[in-house]
């Protein structure tokens, strides 16, 4: 019996050991793998409970600020004063659903996660700054008020950008939602509700988001049928009902089913101002589907634009796909078929006409400030690409003033400046339109004057369905942002 | 080792947990309080009285014991404290129950010895039946059966104007009864039993009569799997029929039947019930089930790899994150927290009960006391086992409490019981 008692004993003993030893496999070796695993709620509430930088607009109106708990002096909780103003932009940081915005993509620089490090720690012994950095917008307060007042409760985007730097001045995607929900007790409930909400609304859909631009487009096709010298603003053009496409059963018509002008020949001065597809879709095929991809290239598409936030690159086929093929390179050119792009790209190639040609990489953030509210770097406004030649740029800018003065974007003018602008009206088949406008001001600026462009999407038609144009639904939006940036001067 | 060295680690182990407590304290702001105070008072009064009823009534007894369990009873009650203060507040009032349940024991048994139990054997296996049935009685009755967390273990007393919603584990209580009535039934047939007549290739195998007991082992261990849905009981029940019949016949044949019975009646639990079902899935792949049926066993995981070598320190954790972090799993706060230190600590103290238990049973003189003494060292090891075991994932998780360290009364007053019965018996050896 004993003999049974020792071996029982001896069982029990190994039992013990690898117990002794997979506890130092779990916590010692594996160890690591499980603190630093995303999902240990330990690591999130370590970057949630702490106090993160202040993040304040251009004109310092606080969006984003951490509260020091009344209970707990070491906890801190994160508030959006403006709610679903700058849900975004801004974004979120919960304990449950992580970050997003430039809670996420400056998340270093909001936390004193620096602190940390070797030199962090001596920073903090030697009473060096401890405290987590602010960050200061390139958004204009008012502007985004304005801006979210003129969408209202419309689907769709508002960006304004300064052309000359690529500072964004406004961003507004609707619906939004309120990012307080995602911190506070039903934070979990409200988290699920927005994903699952068909609505979208976490969705930023000035940049993850892609749409066909329709006649927005044609700013594109111009500047590549002038970059190349193949046509000028008083080239003209046949002007049919309809354009018969080659080697194929499809036609083009214009959005009034009438001829351009007057049925004879049109200048493509006149057909941009008033946006006949006939005149462009014959200009895409005269450019040929090449050289179109080349340039919608130079304009950043199939490319992923440098920004604090994630961008989707929009698409052109410019694989070569349309080489042969002359139907599709008429419809790609009036910004249909394939094509798609996001509302900041429609911006940005407003910006690049109103800047001579230049594109700038967009950017968010103007500064970083520490916590005694001394700057600690500046963001260097950046060259991103050249997208046409300034003498391009120039004759378009001609074109796109025509177009607010006495074309499709008569809606977006600003009585004492001079505004320039394009319509876009994107078909699509059994549903409501797209209405698109993107227009900058003042045309010619003297020097130190402020400069603006304003990028509007209304998705489906907005408040007027199938009956929607860019100038009728998107202009007098972007005319409202306008007007309030001139008048702040 | 001295009676006085044991009451002077049963006061190291009061002061132990005393400053654990000042610990957490000093973690929230606040300074040296009452319950620094009376943490420390209710540790010596509950371990100390057990120490004074050793000196009186068992003055042989190993010395090993106490002191052991109360170094455990105390790391896992600064846990508790820092969990949830108002557990922690019961749990003293139950170390103090307990004890009186310990010194109880050591005072019946003082003139007539454990031999006495031999007496009621049937009596003992018709209580422990009867407990281990408890929780099934209906819930309309003033004493009804509850389902906690899916498993129907508890029994609750409810008698409108006398007693309001006391609950207890009867199955705690019985597991004590059923291995004194095994002792006491083996003792008497463990000769018979391992008497060998036939082998079957190169096992020797006992006449099938002598089976039945390991039947109605399997029979009472499935019993509870099923109606109770209680994989943690049923698994210990089993193991110690099994572990206990190997110490009495020293046929390993027993011990090769169980494991096959238990492989088998593990497919047949897996594939025929789901609670067995999710938990089988989520041991062997939590993460894949880390929102569902995963869930516990990955926050225990983290717990652990985020206590690391050194702990968190006491008070500066996360453990609040694992779910039935103050019963079940109460060896990841620990961990969490202690760090690897704590948590070999608390491997090492089991060990080191276990290590004592054997003794005891290997220095005994009779069948019957070294079946109890060992009996009741496989019940403590099993439990801390099975639950270590399971939140260290080396198998599933079955609800169990670790032994003085979870919070939980009738977990405690049993096993300062099974303490209180080793304590005898190692009393005896020497007379």
């Amino acid at each position: 019996m004993n003999v049974a008692l020792r071996r029982a004993a001896y069982a029990m003993f190994a039992v013990f050991l690898l117990l002794a030893a997979t506890t130092t496999y779990v916590q010692a070796i594996n160890g690591p793998e499980y603190r630093d695993d995303p999902r240990n709620p330990r690591v999130i509430a370590s970057r949630t409970g702490k106090e993160r930088g202040p993040i304040v607009t251009s004109d310092r109106v606080v969006v984003a600020v951490s509260k020091q708990s009344s209970t707990d002096l070491t906890q801190f909780q994160r508030e959006y004063p403006f709610s679903d103003l700058y849900a975004h932009t801004v974004g979120y940081t919960s304990a449950l659903f992580g970050s997003r915005g430039l809670e996420s993509t400056h998340g270093s620089d909001l936390t004193s996660d620096r602190d940390s490090t070797i030199s962090g720690v001596l920073n903090g012994i030697l009473g060096g700054d401890t405290r987590p950095r602010g960050l200061r917008l390139t958004i204009d307060h008012s502007l985004q008020t304005i801006a979210a007042e003129a969408l209202g409760t419309q689907t769709g985007v508002v960006v304004a950008i300064d052309p000359h730097t690529g500072a964004i001045l406004a961003l507004v995607s609707y619906p939004s939602f309120d990012p307080n929900t995602l911190i506070g007790p039903n934070a979990g409930q409200a988290g699920l509700a927005l994903e699952n909400d068909p609505d979208e609304p976490l969705r930023n859909r000035a940049t993850d988001e892609t749409y066909a631009p329709g006649s927005v487009f044609k700013i594109i096709t111009t500047a590549s049928g002038l970059d190349t010298g193949l046509v000028s603003p008083s080239s003209e053009f046949d002007d049919p009902v309809e354009l018969e496409l080659p080697a194929s059963q499809s036609t083009i018509k214009n959005s009034d089913g009438d001829v351009c002008r007057n049925g004879t020949q049109v200048s493509l001065e006149y057909a941009f101002v008033h946006s006949c597809n006939t005149t462009f879709a014959q200009l895409g095929m005269d450019i040929g589907g090449a050289q179109l991809g080349e340039a919608t290239d130079r304009f950043g598409f199939n490319e992923v634009v440098p920004f604090d936030l994630r961008v989707l690159a929009s698409f052109f086929p410019s694989d070569g796909s349309l080489d042969d093929n002359l139907p599709a390179t008429a419809q790609s050119a009036i910004g249909q078929r394939d094509v798609q792009v996001t509302p900041l790209l429609i911006a940005m190639s407003g910006a690049a006409v109103a800047n001579a040609g230049t594109m700038m990489t967009p950017y968010l953030v103007y500064d970083i400030f520490t916590s005694d509210g001394n700057v600690e770097s500046s963001t260097v406004p950046n060259f991103w690409r050249r997208a046409m030649s300034p003498a391009t740029a120039s004759v378009l800018t001609d074109l796109m003033e025509q177009v607010v003065v006495s074309g499709t974007g008569r809606k977006a003018a600003v009585p004492g400046i001079r505004i320039a602008g394009k319509t876009g009206t994107a078909e699509r088949s059994g549903q409501p339109p797209d209405a698109w406008f993107v227009g900058f001001g003042p045309v010619e600026p003297l020097d130190g004057e402020q400069s603006i462009v304003v990028a509007v999407l209304v998705a489906s038609g907005g408040e007027f369905g199938e009956s929607a144009t860019g100038g009728s639904v998107a202009a007098p939006i972007a005319q409202k942002v306008l007007a309030a940036f001139f008048a702040a001067g | 080792m001295s009676r006085a060295a044991e009451g002077g680690l049963i006061l190291a182990a009061a002061i132990l947990a005393a400053m654990g407590v000042a610990i957490v304290e000093f973690t929230r702001g606040s300074w040296l309080d009452a319950q620094v105070a009376v943490t420390l008072i209710s540790f010596v009064v509950s371990f100390g009285s057990i120490h004074l009823a050793v000196r009186r009534w068992a003055p042989n007894a190993s010395s090993l014991l106490l002191p052991t369990t109360a170094f455990l009873a105390a790391l896992g009650f600064v846990e508790i404290y820092r969990l949830d203060g108002h557990l922690a507040a019961i749990q003293r009032w139950s170390f103090v129950i307990a004890a009186a349940g310990a010194v109880g024991v050591l005072w019946l048994l003082r003139n007539t010895g454990v031999g006495v139990l031999r007496r009621y054997r049937y009596v003992l296996l018709a209580a422990g039946v009867f407990f281990l049935m408890l929780p099934l009685l209906p819930e309309s009755w003033p004493i009804h059966g509850a389902v906690v967390n899916g498993s129907r273990l508890w029994v609750r007393v409810e008698i409108p104007g006398v007693v309001r919603a006391l609950s207890f584990q009867p199955g705690e209580i019985a597991k004590v009864l059923i291995t004194v009535f095994l002792a006491s039934y083996l003792a008497e047939r463990s000769e018979a039993m391992s008497t060998v007549d036939r082998t079957i290739g190169r096992f020797k195998v006992p006449e099938p009569r002598h089976l039945g007991p390991v039947v109605i082992a399997a029979g009472l261990a499935f019993v509870v799997l099923i109606y109770q849905k209680d994989l943690g009981a049923s698994l210990l029940l089993f193991g110690l029929f099994i572990g206990m019949l190997y110490i009495a016949t020293g046929r390993s044949f027993y011990v090769f039947t169980g494991g096959a019975i238990a492989t088998l009646a593990g497919v047949a639990a897996y594939n025929s019930f789901a609670h067995v079902q999710r938990r089988i899935d989520a041991w062997l792949d939590p993460f894949g089930q880390f929102a569902d049926a995963g869930y516990q066993s990955v926050q225990a995981l983290f717990a652990l790899g985020s206590g690391s070598l050194t702990g968190s320190g006491i008070g500066l954790g996360r453990p609040d994150l694992i779910p039935a972090a103050e019963t079940d799993f109460i060896f990841a706060a620990v961990a969490e927290e202690m760090g690897l230190a704590g948590s070999l600590a608390v491997i090492a103290g089991f060990a080191l009960l276990v290590a004592a238990g054997f003794g005891i049973a290997i220095r005994s003189r009779d069948l019957f006391r070294k079946l109890l003494a060992g009996g009741l060292t496989i019940v403590i090891a099993l439990q801390a086992i099975i639950i270590l075991a399971g939140v260290l994932r080396m198998m599933p998780i079955t609800g169990i409490t670790l032994p003085f360290m979870s919070y939980g009364g009738s977990s405690l007053l049993a096993n300062a019981v099974i303490i209180a019965l080793l304590l005898r018996v190692s009393d005896e050896e020497h007379a």
